[in-house]
């Protein structure tokens, strides 16, 4: 009798061996593809804890953290759960560079989200970029963001100071004078803005006398008030951003200087202002949304924010809290329209992406610039609120501007986006 | 000149300041040899419960609430002058009384508790008065602005100032005409010889750390009209006054006034001509004269030096 002949106690034993391994596979395969539809999509909140930019930080997670909760609360995105992680990026760049890496390597986070320092954004991004992560600028201001320091993962989601500033400066000459001081703080974010402020100086044949540059930190601004005084402006535009705006205010309020000259303050973020004397708010300034809009669907927002956080102090979202839910929302909007988490895609769902003025509780219909991947939204001016209805209602809104009539225009040239194959693909 | 002299006058005002700020941390640091990293803490501590001491609203019904806010407010400002700095104190002295495992170990073991404590303490004041900005208000006579020589001052910062200067005087003849201010300065040269001549080194510690706290709650009170009252107020404050005590000699009084007076005015006179190089010109100052004494502008001779 020959070894190769194959008898029936080999056969079914072979028989059995297969079929074992067919049910120990089937198993595998199964809980493998329950295993993709069950496993979190994890997002990474980079944003600040401590530093200038603390408190707005604070009001950037929340947003965030209540899109999450109600996208959790209608069966997650692609049937996922959406899970986050916070780490303290210290409103310092090289931490949110450290942050960034370990969320991305360690932490296994499959987007990133949150900003309010451009220079932390910009670094952010970088690493963000280098793996192939979405990533989503939520509130930093600075025009280079959407400029030159733009990147194919990222998308800037707050107006920046030269949408600000084009609401604002035509609209000042006329009403003030031509001869503007400009006050920067001295780091990425204020010498952009001031950059595009004075390019907009000149456009409407304002000068230009001086400019005082605030070093980040800066807490006493007698001397830059008192040369302000000695050098007589018309106007001071001011590109000076978190607590050092709130000891500008608190200085400027203090000498009375708040009507004469006229101040440009850009952007105004609610947290900074919130709660602190109306004296200390004087000027013009802008915004990108106001809670006190008199627009569908305002008045439900309100209601769930402080639903969500009724110990808060803040008894009213702002445009930073307003920001980072709305970002965070579109960003799983497009994982669902996408039907993938695969980086590309979401991308390309995400660029063009209309957003109706209803649905963003804004006066006009905004969407994301395919080349800039910035949100062209409603811009508003305002001022002091004289006649406020409540001890929340601290602005006035002056005016409302649709986008294309603010938009960044050099950022159009300077943002040169990556290619779509030089970007790492990546699957969160 | 002319252009000069009101830039002047602000950087000696924010010298004052600077001086009130400087001087709890020198103290601690003279005494006990301790870099109270929780300087800062201590400083927004004070100012918190000035703030609370002027709005009454942890008093325990509305009603009292309301009796306390009919008072005027500068008697309620004068009880914040008061209750603020008592209150940092006793929370100076608990602190003391965790660093006490400390003594006698590496210095790192001491740096690390107190800056261990600022971030707790820190979080505790998010905890009970919340993360936005706040504002403590100031009495009306100090409120304002007046003219001189053609430029707007503030009168809170001139009354600030003032304040400040008698605080550094008042603190100064403490130390100078009291028993127990001869005990803390003969502490700050040598604490073992204090404690071999019969003086509890320990309750002294105490009660230096508690004034040196209370110095801190106090300058909070007066700074944060000016600089704003938030959390993390206390972070502008630890790198300044460890500067100014370093440039004005370790453990001398005089030195730590002279060199905040210095610091004001390099960052008032650089603020008018080069302000991007304002908060970089008191580390510049330091570097010039530190490199040259290393002891500081009065600070005591080595053994090591000629």
């Amino acid at each position: 009798m020959s070894n190769s002949r194959i008898t029936r106690r080999r056969l079914m034993g072979t028989a059995a061996a297969a079929g074992a391994a067919t049910t120990f596979m089937g198993p595998w395969k199964f809980n493998s593809a329950l295993a993709q539809s069950d496993r979190p999509i994890k997002i990474g909140f980079t944003s600040d804890a401590s530093g200038q930019y603390a408190n707005s930080g604070a009001s950037d997670r929340r947003g965030m953290m209540m899109a999450i909760a109600e996208a959790n609360g209608a069966g997650g995105a692609l049937g996922r759960p959406i899970e986050y992680i916070h780490i303290d990026t210290e409103t310092t760049p090289a931490t949110g560079s450290r942050v960034a890496e370990r969320m991305i390597t360690r932490e296994e986070c499959g987007f990133l989200i949150g900003a309010v320092s451009s220079g932390v954004a910009n670094a952010i991004s970088q690493v963000a970029q280098r793996y192939g992560v979405i990533y989503l600028n939520t509130n930093s201001s600075s025009p280079s963001e959407s400029g030159e320091n733009c990147h194919r993962v990222k998308f800037v989601w707050d107006g920046n100071g030269a949408n600000f500033a084009q609401a604002a400066i035509k609209n000042a000459i006329d009403a003030y004078g031509s001869d503007f001081l400009l006050l920067t703080n001295d780091y990425v974010w204020g010498h952009d803005t001031s950059a595009a402020t004075r390019a907009l100086i000149d456009q409407y044949g304002g000068e230009v006398i001086d400019e005082i540059l605030i070093p980040q930190g800066t807490r006493d601004f007698s001397a830059a008030l008192t040369s302000i005084q000695q050098k007589g402006p018309s106007i001071v535009a001011a590109a000076v951003g978190g607590d050092d705006l709130v000891a500008l205010r608190q200085q400027v309020a203090q000498l009375g200087m708040g009507s004469s000259p006229a101040w440009i303050n850009n952007q105004q973020d609610w947290p900074d202002i919130y709660g602190l004397p109306l004296d200390n708010l004087f000027g013009v300034f802008g915004t990108t949304w106001y809670y006190g809009l008199d627009l569908p669907g305002v008045a439900e927002f309100i209601g769930r924010y402080q639903a969500m956080y009724p110990e808060t102090s803040m008894q009213v979202p702002g445009n930073v809290f307003y920001n980072g839910y709305m970002a965070t929302r579109e960003l799983l909007a497009a994982v669902e329209r996408a039907g993938t988490t695969s980086n590309i895609a979401v991308i390309k769902e995400l660029e063009g992406h209309q957003m109706s003025a209803a649905d963003r509780m804004q006066h006009f219909d905004a969407w994301i610039d395919p080349v800039t991947h910035q949100v062209q939204q409603t811009v508003y001016l305002a001022t002091a609120n004289d006649a406020p209805m409540d001890d929340n209602d601290m602005f006035k809104i002056l005016t409302q501007s649709p986008p294309d009539a603010v938009a960044d225009t050099a950022a159009q040239g300077a943002c040169k986006l990556e290619s779509y194959e030089d970007t790492p693909t990546f699957d969160a | 000149m002319a252009a000069l002299l009101p830039h002047m006058v602000n950087g000696l005002a924010l010298g004052l300041l600077f001086a009130l700020i400087a001087l709890g941390f020198m103290l601690i640091v003279g005494v006990m040899e301790v870099i109270n990293l929780a300087h800062g803490s201590l400083f927004a501590l004070g100012a918190y419960f000035a703030l609370s001491a002027i709005d009454g609203h942890w008093l325990a019904s509305s009603d009292l609430t309301q009796w306390w806010l009919s008072i005027p407010l500068t008697a309620r400002y004068v009880v914040a002058l008061v209750v603020g700095p008592l209150l940092a104190a006793a929370a100076g002295m608990i602190l003391e009384l965790c660093l006490r495992p400390t003594y006698g170990k590496a210095p790192l073991y001491g740096l690390l508790l107190t800056f261990g404590a600022a971030l707790v303490i820190e979080e505790l004041i998010r905890v009970v008065w919340g993360t936005s900005g706040q504002n403590l208000p100031v009495p009306d006579a100090v409120n304002g602005a007046f003219l001189m020589g053609g430029v707007i001052f503030s009168k809170y910062r001139f009354f600030a100032a003032v304040f400040a200067a008698a605080a550094v005087g008042a603190v100064w003849l403490f130390l100078e005409k009291t028993p127990y201010g001869a005990i803390i300065k003969a502490g700050t040269h040598d604490s073992e010889m204090v404690r071999a001549l019969g003086y509890d080194l320990t309750r002294l510690r105490l009660l230096v750390f508690g004034f040196g706290a209370a110095l801190a709650g106090l300058a909070g009170i007066i700074m944060v009209p000016i600089w704003g009252l938030r959390p993390h107020v206390g972070i502008d404050v630890v790198i300044p006054a460890f500067l100014i005590i370093v440039l004005g000699g370790i453990g001398s009084f005089w030195g730590a006034v002279a060199a905040s007076l210095l610091v004001g005015l390099a960052i008032g006179i650089t603020g008018a001509y080069a302000p991007a190089w304002s908060l970089m010109s008191m580390y510049l100052l330091l570097i010039a004269v530190v490199g040259v004494r290393a002891r500081g502008l009065l600070g005591r001779k080595s053994v090591l030096e000629n």
